[in-house]
């Protein structure tokens, strides 16, 4: 592939920088990536994404836009309301970047989006509001070995999982929040949560998207693998890293895994509960 | 002594983000020490007792059994699922 006089305009500050140039653009050009939800968290994601000619996006999204989103889901307007969120992101996002393809799935995330056998893409971004949904793409991507971008907000604040399971195959997200937790009492919808904070957490999975997906034009990329849950308080504006080891006993990545891991999960009910 | 932090919610209903704690001899792992600081009151003894709440020792997660030493720094961090 080579950029043509347009690509080179749009793309130029991009082009600009030694560690991503020429053959860093038409590598996200190239790319595939999944966004899981598009709500607070999906709507910076897809945007960012879009604007830096990450070329195959796939968006999937059960939900309608209602007007208790626009505080903070970005990419919709008082005309979206009652309309698929895939549908609006679709419109907005072909007019930033018309050049970028997507495929859309108005529904919650499952084997038609991501499926067992094998998926092709080269990173999978977690925005979605629960933890069941959360386990099922981890245990999937854990499974095909797709790097993983998890993050979620609540209030104030925020925290970022990144795992490489290209990489690594361990820890994974059940080692740090077990999979048979349930989901918390709170959530945004019971206990609110500040625009910006998604906008932080999601523009920092941008940004661990692009690194992934540089990793292999970005010759300074080559620190070891530690995956990091990294937790922002905007309130205070500041943040706190933390290791997350390896569970031995982990039902996704431990010593013993069921042979039929894959499936199990799926088929539970929970995981139809709707996403945003 | 011990040094204990509240992250976000968790330190609204502790009413402070940190905390300097002796514990006595027969509190050994982190879930002793959880259940220790949950005799303060119940509201707090209910946050952490929330099975997705994460904890970490020295800034590296740990499992509920992990047992602590003299000078750790303990973290207790509450759930964050939205997005």
């Amino acid at each position: 592939m080579t950029l043509d006089r347009d690509a080179f305009m749009r793309y130029s500050r991009h082009l600009l920088m030694a560690d991503v140039g020429e053959q860093g653009q038409e590598t996200l050009l190239e790319s595939r990536v999944l966004v899981v939800g598009l709500g607070g968290l999906g709507c910076p994601v897809a945007l960012y994404l879009t604007a830096a000619g990450v070329g195959h996006l796939t968006l999937c999204d059960p939900d309608n836009v209602d007007l208790t989103n626009l505080q903070r889901q970005i990419l919709y307007t008082e005309a979206d309301c009652g309309e698929p969120k895939v549908d609006c992101a679709l419109v907005a996002l072909r007019a930033l970047n018309p050049s970028v393809t997507f495929n859309t799935h108005c529904a919650v995330v499952g084997d038609s989006v991501l499926p067992e056998g094998g998926a092709d893409f080269d990173v999978v971004i977690d925005c979605t509001d629960n933890l069941a949904a959360r386990h099922w793409l981890n245990r999937r991507c854990h499974e095909l070995g797709i790097p993983l971008v998890s993050a979620a907000a609540l209030g104030w604040e925020g925290q970022l999982m990144t795992f490489d399971f290209a990489r690594g195959s361990r820890p994974c997200l059940a080692c740090a929040i077990p999979e048979d937790a349930g989901e918390p009492l709170a959530n945004c919808g019971n206990s609110g949560v500040i625009g910006p904070v998604l906008g932080v957490m999601g523009s920092l999975q941008a940004i661990a998207t692009l690194r992934l997906l540089l990793k292999g034009t970005n010759g300074a990329d080559n620190e070891p693998y530690r995956p990091l849950l990294q937790r922002f308080d905007g309130r205070r504006e500041t943040w706190t890293r933390f290791a997350i080891r390896p569970v031995s006993q982990c039902p996704v990545c431990g010593d013993e895994q069921p042979e039929t891991h894959g499936n199990d999960i799926h088929q539970d009910k929970n995981t139809e509960r709707k996403q945003l | 002594m011990i040094k204990v932090l509240f992250f976000g919610r968790l330190g609204d209903i502790a009413g402070a983000e940190e905390r300097k704690v002796s514990v006595p001899e027969q509190v050994r792992t982190v879930d002793d020490l959880r259940q220790l600081l949950g005799e303060d009151g119940e509201a707090l003894a209910k946050a952490l007792n929330e099975p997705q709440v994460m904890v970490a020792v020295n800034q590296d997660l740990v499992e509920w059994d992990h047992v602590f030493e003299d000078e750790d720094e303990v973290a207790f961090l509450p759930p964050v699922t939205g997005g």
